[in-house]
C-alpha cells in the first residue's frame, strides 16, 4: 500500500478528565473525499481539531505523508499543508471578502501565486466575486461557509478538513456547496476529510466513510458500502424500513455491518 | 443408592407442606402480604411492588385469561424483557392450570411462529410495540392464538385491533371477574396435581428445531426443597434477575427459589447496566453464567493496569493474602494464625473495597453455571473474599442438577449430585442422571423422549466422570467429540475452555472431524483486544480491522500456542481464524447467553474453516 496523505494511529484525546477519542485509527489516501460520520458528541470535532494542532493528543501519532504532525502549534501544521475550515465558518467578521482570503494566505509570499488563486476561489465562488468589498459579517451563513472554504482553500492544502459545511444551510445551498466541493476536488486533486451530521450529502460525495461512536470508530468502509448497511440506513439516513402498523417507534440494535 | 432414597412415588414432594407451586405461591403471597416481593427501576428509581401486588395482578390475570377462555393444560406465550409482569403472567397462568413458555426477545418473528404454533399456544404476551412487530409480521400463520396482550403502550397510543388488548385492560377484566367469582380463583389452585406441567422450557436445540421440555410441579417443588439449603438464600436477601427468565436456571432462582425463600427479586434494567444494578442492589445471592464472572475479573485487571505503583501493589498483596488464605481453606485445613491476620488486614484495606465496587459486599454466596468456568477463575474470586460455586445442570434436569457449596467443594468439577437424585456415567462417558427433578419429556415428541429418558434415566448428552469425593467433572459434549482423520478421539470443550481463559479470546471452537489436523475458530473479546491495541499502538478502525491486525493474530496465535504447549501432538491447533464480524444475541451463532454454537458457526464460518484446510 502507498503511503496515504494523511495517516492516524491510536489518537486519544481528552478535555481534561473525560476521553473524547478512545483510539481512533484511519487513512486518507491522496485526491479522496473522507466522511466522517457521527452523531453530537461523538468526538468528530475533536478529531479535527487534534489533527489541526488546536488540541494536543494524548496519545498517537498523526502521520502527513508519511511525517508525525501531533502535538505541533497549529500554525506549523497549516505551513505543512492542512487547512482546517471549522464548525460554523468563523470568518473574521469585521474584515472584507478580500482580506479574509489574504487571511488565508498568511503563510504565503508568493504575491503572484496569491493573486492567481484568489482569482481561482472567484471563479469557484462567483458570489464571493462580486462582494469581494463587502464586511464577511454582513453576508449570510452560506456566503461565509463559502469564504471559509475559499479561505482554506488559499493555503494550497495537501489535506483539507471541512467540519460541517452543511451547518445551518438550507438544503438548496447545501446541494451547491457539495456540488463545488466535489468539483473541487476533481480539478485541483485536494485531498479532503469531511465531517458531518448530514450522511446522505456526505455519502453521496465521498469515496470512503468512518463512522465514529463516543470516541471509536464502529465502521468503515467504501462510501457505497456504508449506503447500503442498515445501520447506516437507519441510524444516519432515517430510513427506518416498513412495518406493518406503518410507524416505528423502536430501534433496532446495531451491528455495524 | 446409599442414601436410601426410593424412587416410585409414595407419598409426593413437599416444600413448606405445598406439593404445587400454585400452593406454595398462594401461602407466600398471604405471609408476606405487604412486604416487598420485587423491585424494578422506574424512570431512574428504583420501585417496590409488595407480595400482595404479586397476588392480586396474578389472580387477575389468571381470571381474566380464563374469562377469555384460557382451558386447563393449555400454554400461554410470553416474549418480553424480565420485568415483573412477566412473573405476574406467569404466575396467572400457571396458578388457573395453564402453561407458560417463555420466548427469548432476541427471536425473530420465524422463531416466534414456531414456538406458538409448536405450543399451540392461546395467548402470547408481548412487551413492546418492538415485539408487537414481529408478532404482526406473522400473525396469520398462527391459528391457535385468541388474543395478543401488550405489556406497554408506549408509542401505541393510535394503535388498536381486535385481537390486541393491553395488559391494564386485561387486569380491569380480572377485577370484574374476581368481584363476581371471589373463590374462583383459589379453586382453581386447588385443582392443581403435582405432576402436571407447569413450563414449557424451549431447548436452543443445535440440531434441528426447538424441542419443548415439560417441567412439572413436582420437578419444581424438588428443586427448592433439593436446592435451596446449598444455594443459602434466605428471607428478605436481596436479589438481582438479569438472564433471561425463559432460561430454566433464572426461572428458578427469580421465581422458584423466591417462592421457596422470600427473598426479594430486583429486575435488572438491560443486559448493558447489569454491573451497575449490580452495586446498586447489593444482593446476598447471585447466580449468572462465567462470561459476567469473567467480565468483572477483566474489569478489575484493567482497572489494576491504569492503577498507581501503589494501588497495583496493594491489590496484588491483598489478592496473594486472599490466595493464600484459600489454600488451606481449599484443603480443608485450618488457617494459621498469621496468614488469617494477614487476610484480615488487607481484606480491611483493599478487598472489602473490591467487593463493594463490583456490588458482592454483601455476597453470601455466589453461583457459576450453563458454562464452563476456569478453575482459576474461581480461585481468584474465593482469594478476594467472594464464595463462588460452580454447578451444573440442564433444561431437562429443570434447572440444577449438582452443585458445589460450603460444605463441599472441589474446583473444577461441578460438584456433587443433588439430595435425593442419582448420578452415573454409561459406557460411552454419558452422563445419566435419575431422580425427581428430571423432567416430564419434549411436548408433543414421544420419541425424542424415548431417546433422551431411558428407564427413568435422563441421557444429558453430557460427557464426564466422577472422582471419589463424588464430585463430577463435564468433559464435553457427547456430539462434539471430534475424531479426526488418524483416529483420534477429541473432546473440545477442554481445549477450548484453556482458550477461553485468555482474557483476549471470549469464544473458540474447534473444528477437526474427520479431517486431517485440529483448527479452531476464535471470537476475540472486543474490549480487552481494544485496550491491548490501544496500549501496542496498533492501528484499528472497526472490528474488522481489529481481528485483520497483524499484531492481534500474533497476540492470539501466541495464546494458541501457549494452549498448544499442554496437550499432544494430535490434539494441537495447527490453525486458526479470528471471527470478524461483531456478533450479537440476534446472530444464528450465539445463544441468548452469547456462547457460541457449534454447528451453526462451523455452517456460516464454512469458508473461513475451508481457507484453513487449503493448501
Amino acid at each position: 500500500m502507498s503511503t496515504p496523505v494523511l495517516e492516524i494511529r491510536n489518537l486519544e484525546t481528552f478535555y481534561g478528565p473525560i476521553m473524547a477519542l478512545r483510539g481512533v485509527s484511519l487513512r486518507v489516501e491522496e485526491g479522496q473525499i473522507v466522511t466522517i460520520l457521527g452523531a453530537n458528541g461523538a468526538g468528530k470535532s475533536t478529531l479535527l481539531k487534534t489533527i489541526s494542532g488546536v488540541m494536543d493528543p494524548e496519545k498517537g501519532e498523526i502521520l502527513l505523508d508519511g511525517a508525525p504532525i501531533q502535538r505541533k502549534e497549529p500554525d506549523h501544521i497549516v505551513r505543512a499543508g492542512i487547512a482546517h475550515v471549522p464548525e460554523g465558518r468563523e470568518v473574521f467578521p469585521f474584515l472584507t471578502v478580500a482580506e479574509n482570503l489574504a487571511m488565508g494566505a498568511y503563510t504565503r509570499h508568493d504575491t503572484a501565486d496569491i493573486r492567481r488563486d484568489i482569482e481561482m476561489v472567484y471563479d469557484y465562488f462567483p458570489i464571493l466575486g462580486e462582494r469581494r468589498d463587502q464586511q464577511a459579517g454582513t453576508m449570510s451563513g452560506g456566503q461565509q461557509q463559502m469564504l471559509a472554504i475559499g479561505r482554506g482553500l488559499m493555503v494550497r492544502p495537501r489535506v483539507m478538513l471541512l467540519d460541517e459545511p452543511s451547518l445551518g444551510l438550507s438544503p438548496l445551498l447545501i446541494k451547491e456547496i457539495f456540488a463545488i466541493i466535489r468539483r473541487l476536488n476533481a480539478e485541483t486533486g485536494t485531498t479532503m476529510m469531511l465531517v458531518e451530521q448530514n450522511a446522505n450529502v456526505a455519502l453521496n460525495v465521498a469515496d470512503f466513510g468512518y463512522v465514529l461512536e463516543i470516541g471509536r470508530i464502529v465502521m468503515a468502509g467504501e462510501a457505497r458500502k456504508l449506503q447500503a448497511s442498515e445501520d447506516i440506513q437507519e441510524f444516519y439516513l432515517g430510513n427506518t424500513g416498513e412495518t406493518q402498523r406503518g410507524q416505528r417507534r423502536w430501534k433496532r440494535r446495531k451491528t455495524w455491518r | 443408592m446409599a442414601d436410601g432414597v426410593i424412587y416410585g412415588v409414595f407419598e409426593p414432594i413437599s416444600f413448606g407442606g405445598c406439593t404445587t407451586v400454585p400452593e406454595l405461591f398462594r401461602k407466600r403471597c398471604r405471609e408476606y402480604g405487604k412486604a416487598t416481593a420485587h423491585r424494578e427501576k422506574e424512570l431512574g428509581i428504583w420501585t417496590s411492588y409488595s407480595w400482595t401486588d404479586y397476588w392480586n395482578h396474578s389472580m387477575w390475570v389468571g381470571l381474566a385469561l380464563a374469562k377469555l377462555g384460557l382451558k386447563r393444560g393449555e400454554v400461554v406465550s410470553i416474549l418480553s424483557e424480565n420485568r415483573r409482569e412477566w412473573l405476574y403472567s406467569d404466575l396467572g397462568v400457571v396458578c388457573m392450570g395453564g402453561i407458560t413458555s417463555g420466548v427469548y426477545t432476541t427471536d425473530s418473528a420465524a422463531q416466534l411462529k414456531y414456538l406458538v404454533n409448536d405450543s399451540a399456544s392461546t395467548f402470547l404476551f408481548l412487551e413492546n410495540d418492538e415485539q408487537l412487530d414481529k408478532w404482526l409480521e406473522v400473525r396469520g400463520e398462527m391459528p391457535t392464538l385468541r388474543k395478543v396482550i401488550l405489556f406497554d403502550r408506549d408509542g401505541l397510543r393510535d394503535f388498536s385491533d381486535p385481537d390486541v388488548m393491553f395488559f391494564d385492560d386485561l387486569v380491569a377484566i380480572g377485577q370484574g371477574e374476581a368481584q363476581a367469582y371471589p373463590d374462583r380463583f383459589d379453586a382453581e389452585i386447588d385443582k392443581a396435581q403435582s405432576e402436571d406441567t407447569a413450563m414449557l422450557v424451549y431447548t436452543s436445540g443445535t440440531t434441528g428445531p426447538p424441542k419443548g421440555a415439560m417441567i412439572s410441579h413436582a420437578n419444581m417443588i424438588f428443586q427448592m426443597s433439593g436446592a435451596l439449603p446449598s444455594l443459602e438464600v434466605e428471607e428478605n436477601d436481596e436479589q438481582l434477575c438479569f438472564l433471561p427468565l425463559c432460561h430454566v436456571l433464572e426461572r428458578l432462582v427469580s421465581t422458584y427459589i423466591q417462592l421457596a425463600s422470600g427473598a426479594r427479586i430486583n429486575f435488572a434494567e438491560s443486559g448493558e447496566t447489569v454491573f451497575e444494578n449490580l452495586q446498586e442492589v447489593s444482593p446476598h445471592t447471585f447466580v449468572a453464567v462465567p462470561r459476567v464472572w469473567e467480565k468483572m475479573y477483566s474489569r478489575i485487571q484493567i482497572l489494576r493496569s491504569e492503577a498507581t505503583a501503589v494501588g497495583r501493589w496493594s491489590l496484588d498483596q491483598a489478592v496473594a493474602a486472599g490466595a493464600a488464605r484459600q489454600n488451606f481453606l481449599e484443603f480443608g485445613k485450618s488457617v494459621p494464625v498469621a496468614v488469617a491476620a494477614r487476610y484480615r488486614l488487607w481484606d480491611r484495606l483493599v478487598l472489602g473495597n473490591l467487593r463493594r465496587m463490583l456490588g458482592l459486599d454483601r455476597l453470601r454466596r455466589g453461583g457459576t453455571g450453563a458454562a464452563p468456568i476456569s478453575q482459576d477463575l474461581l480461585r481468584w474470586f474465593h482469594a478476594i473474599g467472594v464464595p463462588l460455586y460452580e454447578g451444573y445442570g440442564a433444561t431437562e434436569t429443570s434447572g440444577i442438577a449438582t452443585f458445589n457449596d460450603r460444605d463441599q467443594n472441589t474446583f473444577g468439577t461441578v460438584g456433587a449430585r443433588m439430595p435425593g437424585t442419582e448420578v452415573r456415567i454409561a459406557d460411552d462417558g454419558e452422563i445419566l442422571i435419575r431422580g425427581p427433578h428430571v423432567f416430564k419429556g419434549y411436548w408433543n415428541m414421544p420419541e425424542k423422549t424415548a431417546e433422551t429418558i431411558i428407564d427413568g434415566w435422563l441421557h444429558t448428552g453430557d460427557v464426564g466422570r466422577i472422582g471419589n469425593d463424588g464430585a463430577l467433572t463435564i468433559t464435553g459434549r457427547i456430539k462434539d467429540i471430534i475424531i479426526t482423520q488418524g483416529g483420534k478421539n477429541i473432546t473440545p470443550a477442554e481445549i477450548e475452555s484453556r482458550l477461553k481463559f485468555s482474557p483476549y479470546i471470549s469464544d473458540a471452537v474447534l473444528i477437526g472431524d474427520q479431517r486431517k489436523f485440529l483448527t479452531c475458530l476464535i471470537m476475540i473479546d472486543q474490549e480487552n483486544v481494544e485496550k491491548f491495541a490501544q496500549d501496542n499502538t496498533v492501528p484499528f478502525s472497526d472490528f474488522a480491522s481489529l481481528c485483520n491486525a497483524p499484531e492481534v493474530q500474533e497476540l492470539i496465535g501466541e495464546v494458541v500456542a501457549e494452549v498448544n504447549k499442554s496437550f499432544a501432538r494430535v490434539e494441537q491447533i495447527k490453525a486458526f481464524r479470528l471471527i470478524d464480524v461483531l456478533l450479537t444475541a440476534e446472530d444464528d451463532e450465539l445463544t441468548p447467553t452469547m456462547k457460541l454454537k457449534r454447528s451453526f458457526v462451523e455452517q456460516k464460518h464454512k469458508a473461513l474453516i475451508d481457507s484453513m484446510y487449503a493448501a
